[in-house]
Order: structure tokens, then C-alpha cells, then sequence
């Protein structure tokens, strides 16, 4: 699955960064505020500093990409594929490490940018093998200068985009009407939070928050918009301005992945223009990250196998021969399992336990399967598709 | 991307005949589960209903067993999972209130004086600790499954939280609310990804109960 993601990844020219597992913690204060505060494990080295397992690699490749990428020309696209650790809440089965698959593009930022992260999510939730899934795209632009237009205090603010979070639409209902809220833009902030849909979602949107002075935001996502469509992926996204994740560092677009039989999110990200400059090198930016172990229970809720290339064949006979015929098998391609037996039954009833598909005696120059077909080793064939597609 | 029957659970007891009434009132077929009788799942063309114990319905819709759910506010609050809350349904209201014995006021404070900290008896364990951490209290939680009223009058607790939708219950048995904790009534709650994935059938059955609740109202 990493191999289809990577190959996705290539395909638009990102390219695979490692970082350390342990982190400063200064380093996820400083670009990410208090959202770890409950979640990253801590520890103390001998210096006395606080560390951190990261708890993702957005934070690690962005001090990564200011302390060390900052003079490279062009935008940077890194890609990674890596453990992350955070503490979980109790009895829900997650697991305190898991993998992430991700991008970051670096340095560039607008429409374009935009366009290819949502593409690159589309295309590689296709690639390993999902069926059926959903994008949804939104941005925090437009709920950030309603909220600004709202004039109602931080603390209602940060009320308002806990319950919006949490997607609890009859809090935030309430809070858009409370005393002190402007009270267009609280009918406004209502009614777009309830905006879905494709392209027309993007107008409806506007229309409303037009009408309070807050439809900035909206050309440059529906610029991304046409791009999506002439990338031919629009079909699996859909527009939607109840999206919010749940750190506060990002800046404009929002992207989550869904699958249907998973309650939560695959993955997800975004724009967050303002994390580099946190590490001294101020640069726009945004990406995404999925969980494996998440995408791998989708697929599993959706029939889809994963392929695992099986076992081409046991060798067995004297050990000196088994040797060479598996090291000729090997360099022609096969998966090979040495044995130590060297009569035909027991190489058989081995081979059938393996899961191979032939079995072959070192020294016979022939590999016999399972049903009785006969195949020459001489020279060694590719393998044949019945052979090697279990 | 819509696929068979909407999965709506609802919940027997207390909550279940103001469900039914607020579901008439949006114009949604409910077949069967006007009388369910022993059954648990009642099919319509449109719906699967699921009926479920009320503490149960919030992990149903968590997990996804179901896309959508009418649940109570308190159970969901207890409960502290993953559910998004589309609308009020407004029926099924009640008050958390924290209670205790009838005259008991200061034999609790100077208690807490010296020992720094009360007991509490709930249902509601969750609830319970993040009202008196609020408020920096140091409490000790009992938690029981019923008859909480009992606990101050046995001296198993000093106060207890509890839902109420009259106080007479409290009254008859000599307890005295002595603050509110959260209101609460019934919800109309959906699973995250259901409402993304599944958002046309999920947000427009939230607009209709919305507005049908309403009007029951």
C-alpha cells in the first residue's frame, strides 16, 4: 500500500523525507500553539530540555524544510511515509503509534497549489485500492472573517469553532445567536456551516456570505475548483464549509478523506501559510496526511484485498543444488523458499502449506504445481500468470 | 453516494414515544415502529430503525452500526463520543441538578472544610467530574445505576447529580437542588463521516425534524 501511495507521490514529483522520532517539544509549541498539549508523549533528556515523539510530520518536515531547504529554489514537495505516536483515549482500540502517508508542497501557494494537494489525496486514495471514497474540501477563510465580522470576542470565537469542530450544529446554532453576534452575520455563520455540494455549493456560499462582506476567500477556491474538474477528479471531491481539524494553524484550504464502513476520517490537511515563519523561514505551504491503519480498515470494509505477492515456489533436493536452482529462480524474479526436504511428498504437502505455487526438485531443471503442470527451468521463464497471481 | 436504507437508531423508554411523534410530524414513513412489539430492527422503504437502550444509542452512531441516531443530550454528554449534533428535537427536557439533603448545607461545607472534598452520587460520572472540576472541588464520584435520591438519605454521599424533569422526585424524598448543571433534551445526532459521505438524506431529515419539532412544540 506505501508502494501505491509512493508511486502516486512520484508520479508528481514529490520526493521522501525521513525525520527524527524525537523531537523538540518547543517545536510543536511553536509552530502548532497548545493542540498537543494532551496527545504528544514527553520525556526529559540529560540537559533537562523537553522532548517529543512527534505526533505527526507536518511540524517536523516544516522546521526540517526552514532550518535546512530554506535557500533552495522553487517550491520543495516532500513526501513521507512514517510512525507517529500520540496518546489515545482508553478502550478505543487505537493503536499509541501508527503510520501516516503524506505531502507537504513548500513555497508555493494560490489555486494551483491547492488543486494538485486535493489531486494527489484523490489519486492516491484510487491507488491502494479504495472503491469507494469522498474528498471534502472546504476552506477556514471564510468562517474566519465571518467571525471577525461577528465581533463577538475571542472567547466566543473559540467556542464557536470547538462546536463547529465537534460538529455540534445545536450549540453553534446557539452561539450564532447569542448576545453581542452581529445578527446577519449569525444567520450567515448558520447557514454556512450547512453548505455542501459541488461547484454550485461554491455560489451558494458566496451568496451568502456576500451578503455580510465576507466572500473573499471564494474566487481562489473556486479557481481550484475548475482545476480539480480539468484534472478530471471532481468527481470525488465535494465542496463543504462545515470542515474544520482540529489544529488552529491552518490558513485556508481544508481537505478531509472518508470512506464509507469508517467512522472517522482517513486523513486529512490543508493550507498553513503562517508554520514556517514560526521556524524563521516564512514560506506558504500545505499537504496532507493519512492514517494507514485507517485506509487499511476501509479497504478491508470494502472486500478490497490487499495484494500480497505470494510464494512462487519451495526447492528442495541435495543443499548445494537447492542453492543454485533457487538463486537462478531468484534472479529471474521468483520468490523462493529453500528446503530442506528431498523426496517428492514432503516437498509437496510443503509447497501446498507455503502457499506456493510449484514445487521443484534442485537438480530435475522442472517445476511441477500443485494440479501436475510441468514447467522447464531451462532457462527460467517469467513466471507464468497462473503462477504467480494467487 | 447514497447505499440502501438510512440506519436510524432510536431509543426505547422515556424518549421513544416523543421520537415517534416528532418522525409523523416530518412526514417520515415509520411503518412498524409504531408498534414494534419485541422487534428491535423495523424496516421501511427509506429507513432501517434500530431501537436501542438510550445510554447505547450515542456508540451505535459513533461506530457507525448506525448513521444516525435520536438521542438525549445527557447521555450524549456522558457518553463523550464522537457523534455530530445536527438539530434539537427539543422533547424528552430535563434538568442536571446537583442535589442534596434538605438541611444538610452546612454539615457539608465544614466537611469540606476539613477533608477537601465531597461525594457525589451519579449515574453520570463524566458529567460529575468535569461540573466540580469547573469549579476546582475535589470530588469523590459514587457512581450507582439507580435510585441515586437514596444516596444522601443513607449516607453513602453528600450530594448527588442527577436528571430531573419536575424536581418532585427530589422533593418528596427531602433533597434540595442546589445548582443547575446542563439542560437537556433530546438531539438529532449523526456519524461524522455519514454526514459528510451520506450528507443530501442526513442534513435534509435534520432540516425536517427541525422543523417538525417546532412545531410539535
Amino acid at each position: 500500500m506505501t508502494a501505491a501511495a509512493s508511486a502516486v507521490f512520484a508520479g508528481y514529483g514529490f520526493r521522501f523525507v525521513e525525520t527524527p522520532a524525537v523531537e523538540e517539544y518547543h517545536t510543536l509549541e511553536a509552530g502548532a500553539g497548545a493542540s498537543w498539549e494532551n496527545s504528544a508523549f514527553r520525556m526529559v533528556d540529560l540537559d533537562g530540555s523537553l522532548l517529543a515523539l512527534r505526533p505527526e510530520m507536518t511540524l517536523p518536515i516544516a522546521r526540517l524544510a526552514a532550518s535546512r531547504l530554506g535557500d533552495q529554489p522553487g517550491p520543495q514537495r516532500l513526501c513521507y511515509a512514517a510512525d507517529v505516536y500520540r496518546e489515545q483515549a482508553s478502550l478505543r482500540g487505537e493503536a499509541r503509534q501508527f503510520t501516516q502517508v503524506g505531502v507537504e508542497l513548500l513555497g508555493a501557494n494560490g489555486p494551483s497549489s491547492d488543486a494538485e494537494v486535493v489531486c494527489v489525496l484523490v489519486d492516491v486514495l484510487a491507488a491502494v485500492g479504495l472503491r469507494k471514497f469522498t474528498v471534502g474540501m472546504g476552506t477556514v477563510a471564510v468562517l474566519r472573517a465571518l467571525i471577525e465580522a461577528a465581533g463577538a470576542g475571542d472567547a466566543w470565537a473559540a467556542e464557536l469553532l470547538a462546536a463547529a469542530h465537534a460538529r455540534n450544529l445545536v450549540a453553534f446554532d446557539r452561539l450564532a445567536c447569542a448576545d453581542g453576534v452581529e445578527p446577519a452575520v449569525g444567520e450567515a455563520l448558520r447557514r454556512v456551516v450547512r453548505i455542501g455540494g459541488s461547484r454550485e455549493a461554491i455560489g451558494e456560499c458566496r451568496r451568502v456570505a456576500d451578503a455580510v462582506g465576507c466572500a473573499g476567500s471564494l474566487d481562489a477556491l473556486e479557481s481550484t475548483w475548475e482545476l480539480i474538474e480539468a484534472a478530471g477528479v471532481a468527481d470525488r471531491v465535494r465542496v463543504d464549509f462545515g470542515i474544520l481539524r482540529s489544529f488552529d494553524y491552518y490558513t485556508g484550504l481544508i481537505v478531509e478523506a472518508y470512506a464509507p464502513g469508517l467512522g472517522l476520517p482517513l486523513g486529512g490537511g490543508g493550507r498553513y501559510d503562517d508554520v514556517l515563519a514560526s521556524f524563521g523561514a516564512p514560506m506558504p505551504a500545505a499537504g496532507f496526511a493519512l492514517s494507514l491503519e485507517r485506509v487499511m480498515i476501509a479497504l478491508a470494509a470494502q472486500d478490497v484485498a490487499i495484494p500480497v505477492r505470494g510464494l512462487d515456489a519451495v526447492v528442495g533436493g541435495e543443499p548445494e543444488q537447492v542453492a543454485r536452482t533457487a538463486a537462478r529462480l531468484r534472479a529471474a524474479g521468483w520468490t523462493v523458499r529453500m528446503s530442506a526436504s528431498r523426496d517428492v511428498a514432503t516437498l509437496d504437502a510443503e509447497a501446498v502449506s507455503a502457499g506456493a505455487s510449484w514445487r521443484v526438485l534442485a537438480g530435475q531443471g522442472q517445476a511441477v504445481s500443485a494440479d501436475g503442470r510441468v514447467l522447464v527451468l531451462d532457462p527460467v521463464p517469467a513466471l507464468p500468470a497462473e503462477g504467480g497471481a494467487r | 453516494m447514497t447505499a440502501g436504507r438510512l440506519r436510524m437508531a432510536i431509543p426505547k423508554g422515556s424518549l421513544f414515544e416523543g421520537s415517534l411523534r416528532v418522525l409523523r410530524a416530518a412526514d417520515v414513513e415509520i411503518g412498524a415502529l409504531a408498534d414494534p412489539g419485541r422487534l428491535l430492527i423495523v424496516d421501511t422503504d427509506e429507513i432501517r430503525f434500530i431501537i436501542g437502550k438510550p445510554t447505547d444509542i450515542p456508540a451505535y452512531v459513533a461506530y457507525g452500526a448506525a448513521d444516525v441516531a435520536i438521542a438525549g443530550a445527557d447521555v450524549l454528554a456522558e457518553a463523550a463520543l464522537d457523534v455530530a449534533e445536527l438539530a434539537d428535537l427539543r422533547f424528552g427536557a430535563c434538568r442536571f441538578v446537583v442535589a442534596e439533603r434538605e438541611g444538610s448545607s452546612a454539615e457539608i461545607a465544614d466537611s469540606y472544610r476539613r477533608l477537601g472534598v465531597v461525594r457525589v452520587a451519579t449515574k453520570y460520572p463524566r458529567i460529575t467530574e468535569a461540573y466540580f472540576a469547573d469549579r476546582g472541588v475535589q470530588v469523590e464520584i459514587v457512581k450507582l445505576h439507580g435510585n441515586i435520591e437514596l444516596a444522601p438519605l443513607i449516607g453513602l454521599a453528600d450530594q448527588v447529580v442527577d436528571i430531573t424533569a419536575t424536581g418532585t422526585t427530589l422533593r418528596d424524598n427531602h433533597l434540595r437542588i442546589v445548582d443547575e448543571v446542563m439542560a437537556s433534551s433530546a438531539r438529532f445526532v449523526a456519524n461524522p463521516v455519514a454526514v459528510r459521505i451520506d450528507s443530501q438524506r442526513v442534513m435534509d431529515l435534520a432540516g425536517r425534524l427541525a422543523r417538525a419539532a417546532g412545531e410539535v412544540e
